[in-house]
């Protein structure tokens, strides 16, 4: 491969770590203010394309648009969620098995219902955009991907001004560092929670819309994407957003080259070989067994320790 | 601490209740099908995905069989002669959920403790992979109808039985297609080929039967590029870049619905163009063209069966799946699936009994000789598959799809090399 070549494959491991990101975002910040592994967020995403996809062939809006109106829509319905079951678990500071079943029973629910209403038919957002491309030289970029990755920066980019600038931002943070701390300084942990659990909510609803442009989806629509969540939080540290970020960029960058680049070898001698492409699904798990060794609590706290010894 | 302990105890016991309850409905709504036994039946069981990835062959499958099942009730049932009288066909359903171990403990269960005489299911390989070591277990026949992979077959299984064509066959004749192409002057001799295929014994096969076409007929191809990729996968750039660097003429992929449509439409943002492109058995599929529009146009399939064959019963056998289903039978999925639950009727009325080995003994000797599928026959070899010839199919725009080769059975000319730009 030339110097073009990998920078066609960087481009498009930056644009799928966009995506990968704003899909991953909406976990982390649930499980850092309630220490709830969010099973459900498949189930979320899911419901997310199959948002925009009702919004563009009934109502003929355009995904991306349909995406952003997920936003309040799920927001309200992860209120609603934690209302009805969240609410009724224990608290805990590590995630319990109580809130792994109920979120795991709730996907169920959530993947069963989409079947009553949708079918199981495979479906698609088929816009001018999805088949397109911008040639820059010997790059062909899909403009589809292009624009999904500005929409998924732009939100991460909202968030972060929230987490940092507003009242509910304070208190989520507070939660996140030290929850018994914040009660005493008067953060109302229940309403922050509930308003975590919808802000968690709109972002798979949000993510799950853009990636119904990227891909085909059905009711079992998620489930892929789940564990790559997993492996990205676990990257970037559990409880941070910039992390989420820096997870999601190394892991699209190792999916993308770890097949393309060829590794040196020593069998009777150093030779240099390719990682077939039907292992690229093992490297996120592999990612993720190496950082849970030597990073438990992921790439950040790499920086955090920098930053603390400067 | 104690009232703590409760009051937690409590909210636990609410949370679940509220998601058993939640679950409950659902399952209500949406379970197995099982229907109340009765005694003077026939119980067949039918293990297919109608959830998870493969729901839409799965669900198509099911009511290939469901029309057979009813078409030979409506005849007033198979006659048994160790009773004295027909008896109608029982179906007992179980939803695998796509979930190849979910596939064998339902098989499992159907041969083992449902009563069932003979099961029918196993869409895909995968699954059908896995049901398979059952028959013989249970000395039950079991007639995949989705399963086409020869490694099922090598094992000297006896009552397991398939009617699905050798997939290596779909490599085969695709390589055939090719090489008159070549030989009309539709295509240069000597094209590169690049194959990426699923990591299944399916991948495994296709490539092998292409290869040993290729092999026999020195000059047509050259193979450049053999990679394999896991179903499922999300992500086709890395691969798909692969395949550029191989500057292949013929991009040749072997993929399930699912993935063949990801993978085409990364293939399309990509920029990437070939002379002739397959995606194996997946090509014409209605889910297909609507997700990717005119993108799908000149991608050519190997397929066990297409509602354009000229067989008058394989016309009849279109009008009757849309009147009994209610839509149009845009796929090969169900006639196999038909057929399997025929040949298995077939079987039943020549053993005279609901005697497992003897229904497997029958199978052995039987042959369906209105067969809806590519010539007329349907009938299994010593190794329990059945062997009959593929059609090859070209989508054309509009919608449209034409078979192409063989030759007496083409509805249109093949168009290459590909237009599309």
């Amino acid at each position: 491969m030339d110097a073009v070549e990998y920078l066609d494959l960087l481009l498009k491991s930056l644009l799928l770590a966009g995506v990968y990101a704003a899909m991953a975002v909406g976990m982390t910040v649930i499980y850092g203010v309630m220490k709830i592994v969010n099973l459900a967020h498949a189930g979320f995403l899911m419901l997310g394309a199959y948002f925009a996809l009702e919004m563009f062939q009934r109502f003929h809006v355009d995904p991306i648009l349909g995406s952003v109106l997920a936003l309040p829509v799920f927001f309200l319905f992860g209120m609603a969620v934690h209302w009805l079951l969240i609410r009724w678990l224990p608290k805990s500071d590590t995630p319990t098995l109580a809130s792994l079943l109920l979120m795991f029973g709730f996907w169920l629910v959530l993947q069963n219902i989409a079947y009553l209403i949708w079918g199981n038919e495979d479906q698609s957002i088929l816009t001018p955009l999805t088949l397109s491309s911008v040639q820059i030289g010997q790059i062909s970029i899909p403009k589809v991907n292009l624009v999904v990755f500005a929409a998924a920066v732009f939100c991460m980019a909202v968030l972060q001004i929230v987490f940092h600038r507003s009242w509910f931002g304070r208190s989520m943070r507070a939660l996140i560092q030290n929850p018994y701390a914040a009660q005493i300084v008067g953060v109302d942990d229940q309403k922050t929670a509930r308003l975590t659990f919808g802000l968690g909510a709109a972002f798979a609803g949000f993510a799950g819309g853009l990636l119904g442009m990227l891909f085909s989806f059905s009711p079992d629509f998620g489930r892929p994407f789940l564990l790559r969540s997993f492996v990205i939080i676990v990257l970037g540290g559990l409880e941070s957003v910039s992390g989420v970020a820096l997870g999601a960029i190394l892991l699209a960058i190792l999916e993308t080259f770890g097949i393309n680049i060829p590794l040196p070898v020593y069998w009777h001698g150093w030779s240099f070989h390719y990682l077939p492409p039907s292992y690229q699904q093992v490297i996120p798990f592999a990612l993720l067994v190496v950082v849970l060794l030597i990073l438990p609590k992921g790439l950040s706290s790499l920086f955090n320790r920098k930053w603390k010894a400067a | 601490m104690r009232g703590t302990l409760i009051f937690i105890g409590q909210n636990i016991r609410r949370a679940s209740i509220l998601a058993l309850a939640l679950g409950g409905i659902v399952t209500l709504c949406t379970g197995s099908s099982r229907a109340a036994v009765a005694d003077d039946t026939i119980k067949i069981g039918v293990v297919l995905p109608t959830t998870g990835s493969e729901s839409k062959p799965g669900q198509y499958q099911k009511e290939g069989i469901e029309l057979a099942i009813k078409q030979i009730n409506d005849a007033g049932g198979i006659m048994v002669k160790s009773k004295g009288k027909k008896l109608k066909v029982e179906e007992v359903f179980y939803d695998d959920g796509t979930d190849s171990k979910k596939s064998a403990s339902l098989t499992e269960r159907a041969m083992s403790s449902d009563g069932v005489v003979a099961v029918l299911g196993g869409y895909s390989t995968a699954l059908g992979t896995a049901e398979s070591v059952m028959a013989d277990r249970y000395k039950t026949p079991w007639i995949t109808t989705g399963a086409g992979a020869t490694a099922i077959f090598g094992k000297g299984y006896q009552y397991a039985f398939g009617s699905l064509s050798p997939v290596a066959l779909i490599g085969t004749t695709s390589a055939e297609f090719l090489g008159s192409l070549m030989d009309q002057g539709k295509l240069k001799k000597g094209l590169k080929v690049a194959m990426v295929v699923e990591n299944t014994d399916h991948g495994t096969d296709y490539v092998q039967g292409f290869t040993d076409w290729s092999n026999k007929h020195p000059g047509y191809f050259q193979i450049v590029l053999n990679e394999k990729f896991e179903l499922g996968a999300t992500d086709f750039s890395g691969i798909l870049q692969k395949v550029k660097n191989s500057h292949a003429d013929i991009f040749l992929s072997d993929a399930h619905l699912p993935d063949y449509i990801t993978m085409h439409r990364q293939y399309l943002q990509n920029g990437l163009h070939h002379q002739m492109v397959s995606y194996g058995a997946r090509g014409p599929e209605a889910n297909a063209r609507q997700a990717l529009g005119a993108g799908t146009d000149y991608i050519f399939a190997g397929i066990w069966w297409s509602n354009m064959l000229p067989y008058p019963q394989a016309k009849k056998f279109a009008t009757d799946y849309k009147a009994f289903t209610g839509h149009d039978v845009d796929s090969w999925y169900a006639a196999p699936a038909y057929d399997g639950m025929r040949i298995l009727a077939q079987a039943i009325a020549a053993a005279g009994s609901l005697d497992k080995t003897a229904i497997r003994d029958a199978l052995k000797k039987a042959q369906l000789k209105d067969s809806v599928l590519p010539g007329q026959v349907l009938k299994f070899a010593a190794n329990g598959q059945s062997e009959y010839p593929f059609v090859i199919t070209q989508n054309k725009p509009g919608n449209k799809v034409d078979i192409v080769f063989p030759k007496d059975a083409a509805t249109g000319e093949p168009v290459a090399p590909n237009p599309n730009k």
